[in-house]
């Protein structure tokens, strides 16, 4: 964890304690009523804090943009699949409780998105290049991280119409209709999906990523092994233009992997007996000629 | 079928179905090809560097792959890039975004295909508009803790502990796994 969220949650927790050791104070004839401790944590920790609730209802608004750029693949056994392989990735990692949701979306384009509160999208012409389940969960486990972390949250709160984001929030909260977050949503979610994140944030999905899929019994080395795959895509094909955009290039992520696993998890296996199931509900988009 | 229309057609199957049997890479630098997946296992031979090897299949951090002259053995992961050394310069050698799968029809090139793709490119991004009955239906699929949990021991998937690494390669001692 950075130091300025380790600094921002002691803030938080001094104030906290504070206030608790506050109210305690009674029988000093010292009394805060109607004190909402979570909201003054808030108003302490600035007025761009994000609760889990409100980082939830972004990450929906987001999801709604970027499902209105593609919708999902029709394929209930797909969807279903990788729902249990993903929510399985994910209770591995640190925030195992998040309402998670994946999707495949029906582009042919190869890239995978994550969204604030648990919500992966995985295209079409991303399965279609994998060989394996454990490259799928590496491939999630990398989408997993950037939520762990809040990649994508921390740089929609940098963004100029952050402030009308939380009044949408704040409208959704009051009146449970979301319409207006959604709105003030849009311009920051394309702003940020079409730049990417820092190239740092997608070096640590990487290094995280492959973690979270050993945690989960895959093979480590998934992930490595699709971006292999990636690396050996011509970089001028439309089909991965955004993807490249976007991160830094597979072979420099290759490398990083390379120094930071090293030979630490040689010894570590698994994931062969998903393999057939594997190949058996993406058969059919793999198969699939492309028009 | 016309004779004439054959000789067009049959070079094209030729290379499908060559191109469906074989994944192709070559070594990025000097390489050992190892006869067992061990970093202490025998050497067979260097590699040179931009040495073409064909994949055989993948286990861990090793691929075993057949050389040009037929040998068979083990080589690093990361040590290997997929397609052609010799062709990747220009248009072919390539891997195909088409699919690399076991039973995808894996065209040697990217050739450019464009009618009916379905894409996700910047300018389809920035014309989206919000889909509020496409996130309905998506967390319509969302799986319950048990139902992931059922899917791994059929799997044989087991939960373990892994702790985080550093960009140096060093276990983070903060993060040391979640069991």
């Amino acid at each position: 964890m950075r130091p300025v969220h380790v600094a921002g949650i002691a803030l938080a927790l001094a104030v906290a304690a504070l206030l608790v050791a506050c109210a305690g104070g009674k029988a000093g004839g010292f009394n805060i009523p109607n004190v909402d401790v979570n909201q003054l944590v808030q108003n302490v920790k600035g007025l761009q804090a994000v609760s889990e609730p409100e980082e939830i209802e972004i990450g929906g608004g987001v999801t709604e943009t970027l499902l209105g750029a593609r919708p999902m693949e029709n394929d209930i056994e797909l969807q279903r699949y990788v729902n249990v392989v993903g929510l399985w990735v994910a209770r591995q990692s640190e925030r195992p409780n998040l309402p998670w949701h994946f999707a495949v979306n029906d582009s042919d384009y190869i890239n995978a998105f994550a969204t604030p509160g648990g919500n992966v999208i995985i295209t079409k012409g991303m399965i279609r290049v994998l060989h394996n389940e454990s490259e799928l969960a590496g491939v999630i486990g990398h989408e997993v991280s950037h939520v762990v972390r809040k990649h994508h949250l921390n740089a929609i709160r940098k963004n100029a119409a952050f402030g009308l984001v939380m009044q949408g929030v704040q409208v959704t909260a009051q009146s449970g209709k979301s319409q207006e977050l959604v709105n003030a949503l849009v311009g920051p979610t394309k702003d940020l999906y079409a730049r990417g994140l820092d190239k740092s944030d997608e070096f640590e999905a990487d290094r995280m990523g492959v973690v979270i899929a050993a945690r989960a019994g895959y093979d480590p080395w998934g992930l490595p092994s699709a971006l292999q795959t990636l690396a050996g895509v011509n970089p001028d094909d439309n089909y991965v233009k955004l993807l490249f955009k976007t991160h830094p290039a597979p072979s420099a992520r290759l490398e990083k992997l390379g120094i930071a696993m090293s030979t630490s998890f040689d010894s570590i296996t698994g994931g062969s007996e998903s393999n057939e199931r594997f190949l058996r509900v993406t058969e059919r988009i793999r198969t699939a000629p492309v028009k | 079928m016309k004779y004439a229309t054959w000789l067009v057609l049959a070079p094209a199957l030729l290379l499908m179905a060559g191109a469906a049997l074989a994944e192709t890479g070559y070594t990025l630098r000097v390489t050992d090809l190892k006869a067992k997946p061990f970093l202490d296992a025998e050497t067979l031979a260097k590699l040179p560097e931009k040495a073409e090897v064909e994949i055989v299949l993948r286990q861990g951090p090793w691929m075993q792959v057949k050389t040009k002259d037929k040998q068979l053995g083990y080589v690093r992961m990361l040590q290997l890039r997929l397609g052609s050394a010799t062709t990747a310069k220009d248009s072919g050698g390539w891997v195909s975004v088409l699919g690399t799968g076991p039973s995808s029809p894996r065209p040697t090139t990217t050739a450019t295909v464009t009618t009916g793709v379905r894409g996700f490119s910047e300018e389809e991004l920035k014309a989206a508009q919000p889909n509020k009955a496409e996130y309905e239906k998506m967390k319509g699929f969302a799986a319950a803790p048990d139902q992931a949990a059922a899917y791994a021991a059929s799997s044989k998937l087991e939960a373990r502990a892994v702790p985080y690494y550093g960009e140096d390669g060093k276990p983070l001692k903060d993060q040391g796994g979640k069991k």
